[in-house]
């Protein structure tokens, strides 16, 4: 990994809020430009804390003692403001109702809100909403009320906004946790879209079967540490590993370790996507 | 957002196109303090009454006139319903001197008096101007105009948020409470019980709504925050305010009959219309 291309770097980062100690402890974690990574582990590992610390907002906002540091995109998050930081890093959050500004009345003033908030011209705001409308797919529901929207749409529309910022990394919190199959399906599809374009992506997600779509390396929390870290075939693949943290691999793999175990199936490697596991059994079945 | 929440935020924003719609906010905000003034200015409900139709008027051109109305009929009736009988009888008014009619109640002939049912129905009149200005405004303007005028008027950029979140933040409110009210009534809330349960029951409501509350409160601060709302720079404001030809001949407007009523003020009084002898007697 070049030091030049590491755009998030955790060293010795320990977390405590006010009133929950050891959040994160001891994070080690270097992120390069264009990668995409997913964070993985049980409710209540650290994911949302650790997303949180990427734009500042732990511990800018909550407050809590903190050790070591996060450098993100060559920017000391202790010594620059949340507002500072929104340029760089672009937060989506799980529930996109609440991401909403509250003083926006149509899609195309909600994008723009971040933008209007740092003073841009308005001719610059009204370009960059035209083409983060576009990324996500909303072209079209410019004057549409935020609140009309679907699930889906709204959480693209929180993409969107955070894209309109031209952040050199986005942080996914979680963004499909409280969407229906629909909506999660969009959300991701607007996702798998942003990595064709070699945005740096971080992503905490449960759904693991996505993730391995998404991610290029993995890592998983318990407790606030850290406990694996690879790439994403390799985490992914680990069925036993991550049970021990409560964490179910991907059904494929699964499968393929319960036909290990117990029929034998000799394989080198689990796959963790649908189309591997298709492949894999295709060639098992004609031997 | 599912129903009531999303129906509430509809109702407030009626984006059409109309010539009111289409004027400055400064100019709907000049007008609403203008016509208002006026109306506290003459003491006199048919000339009100009058500047209370001009505003329904122009509800009418905005295509806002039926919420409007509405809103004035639910407001205003009543109190003037209440209000005339008592203050036009003796006794009612302490400034009751001329008679207007007599009426025959419970075999007692009974004066009406001018200044007791004037004071009953200009009053109400004048709250009902100042309502329907206030929706017309209101309701022919967004958000973020009403955003960029009251900037323009140097308000704190924090407190104007404050108020506009409110707005938007009462559906999302709403939408709460059918929530936690539908959870509350799974888990047995009775909701036909005497006065002292239902007190406890609006507990059971109020508690977890304010909690809810409180939560979504801090989760959107964090998102704005991330948006960067506490930058300090010169915010960018979505909206370009511009008078138009519009609110040109809507200044005019105001200038002329700010002109008419200055004269009628000084050669007739505060009262120009209930004072004329052959309508009033």
């Amino acid at each position: 990994m070049g030091e030049d291309s590491v755009v998030i770097r955790f060293e010795n980062f320990s977390y405590s809020y006010p009133d929950t100690p050891n959040v994160l402890v001891d994070i080690n974690l270097k992120v390069e430009k264009g990668e995409a990574l997913g964070i993985i582990g049980p409710n209540g590992a650290g994911k949302s804390t650790l997303c949180k610390a990427m734009n500042g907002l732990v511990p800018h906002f909550y407050g809590g003692y903190i050790n070591g540091r996060v450098i993100v995109a060559g920017m000391d998050t202790l010594e620059h403001t949340v507002a500072e930081l929104s340029t760089k890093v672009g937060l989506v959050f799980q529930e996109p109702e609440n991401q909403l500004s509250g003083l926006a009345l149509t899609v195309e003033e909600e994008v723009g809100f971040g933008l209007a908030m740092l003073g841009y011209p308005r001719e610059e705001i009204k370009d960059r909403v035209r083409e983060a409308l576009e990324k996500v797919g909303l072209s079209g529901l410019e004057e549409r009320s935020p609140f009309e929207l679907s699930g889906g749409q709204q959480q693209r529309l929180a993409i969107a906004t955070v894209l309109a910022m031209k952040p050199e990394i986005i942080v996914l919190d979680e963004p499909v946790s409280l969407l229906d199959p629909i909506g999660k399906r969009e959300v991701f599809e607007a996702v798998k879209e942003l990595k064709k374009t070699g945005s740096t992506l971080v992503i905490a997600e449960h759904e693991i079967e996505e993730l391995a779509y998404i991610a290029d390396r993995v890592i998983a929390l318990n407790e606030g540490r850290i406990v694996m870290e690879g790439e994403v075939d390799q985490v992914l693949a680990d069925v036993e590993g991550l049970r021990k943290i409560t964490v179910e691999a991907p059904s494929v793999a699964q499968l393929t370790h319960i036909l290990r175990e117990r029929a034998g199936l000799e394989v080198n490697h689990y796959p963790i996507r649908l189309e591997e596991a298709v492949k894999l059994y295709e060639e098992v079945l004609r031997k | 957002m599912s129903t009531l929440g999303s129906r509430l935020l509809r109702t407030t924003i009626i984006g059409k196109d109309t010539p009111i719609h289409k004027l400055d906010p400064r100019t709907k905000f000049l007008y609403f303090f203008w016509i208002s003034l006026l109306g506290y200015i003459f003491y006199d409900f048919v000339l009100t009454f009058i500047f209370l139709v001009v505003n329904l008027l122009l509800a009418v051109v905005g295509k806002v006139v039926r919420r409007i109305l509405l809103t004035i009929l639910v407001i205003i009736v009543p109190w003037i319903a209440i209000a005339a009988p008592i203050l036009s009888l003796p006794l009612g008014f302490p400034w009751n001197e001329t008679i207007i009619y007599r009426i025959n109640l419970f075999g007692m002939e009974l004066p009406v008096y001018q200044e007791g049912l004037g004071w009953a129905i200009t009053w109400p009149l004048r709250i009902a101007v100042t309502i329907s200005a206030a929706l017309l405004f209101m309701l022919t303007t967004k958000l973020g105009e009403i955003i960029a005028l009251f900037f323009k008027l140097r308000l704190p950029f924090r407190a104007l948020y404050m108020i506009a979140a409110a707005l938007q933040f009462i559906p999302l409110l709403a939408d709460e409470v059918g929530t936690i009210y539908q959870a509350q009534l799974s888990r047995g809330l009775k909701t036909k019980a005497s006065i002292v349960r239902r007190v406890f029951n609006f507990l059971a409501l109020g508690i977890p709504l304010t909690l809810s509350a409180i939560s979504k409160v801090q989760i959107r601060a964090i998102a704005l925050e991330s948006r960067g709302f506490s930058a300090p720079v010169e915010k960018t404001l979505m909206y370009e305010l511009r008078f138009k030809s519009v609110d040109y001949v809507f200044f005019a407007a105001i200038i002329f009959f700010t002109g008419v009523l200055a004269y009628i003020y000084i050669t007739m009084g505060y009262s120009p219309i209930v004072r004329l002898r052959y309508l009033f007697g």
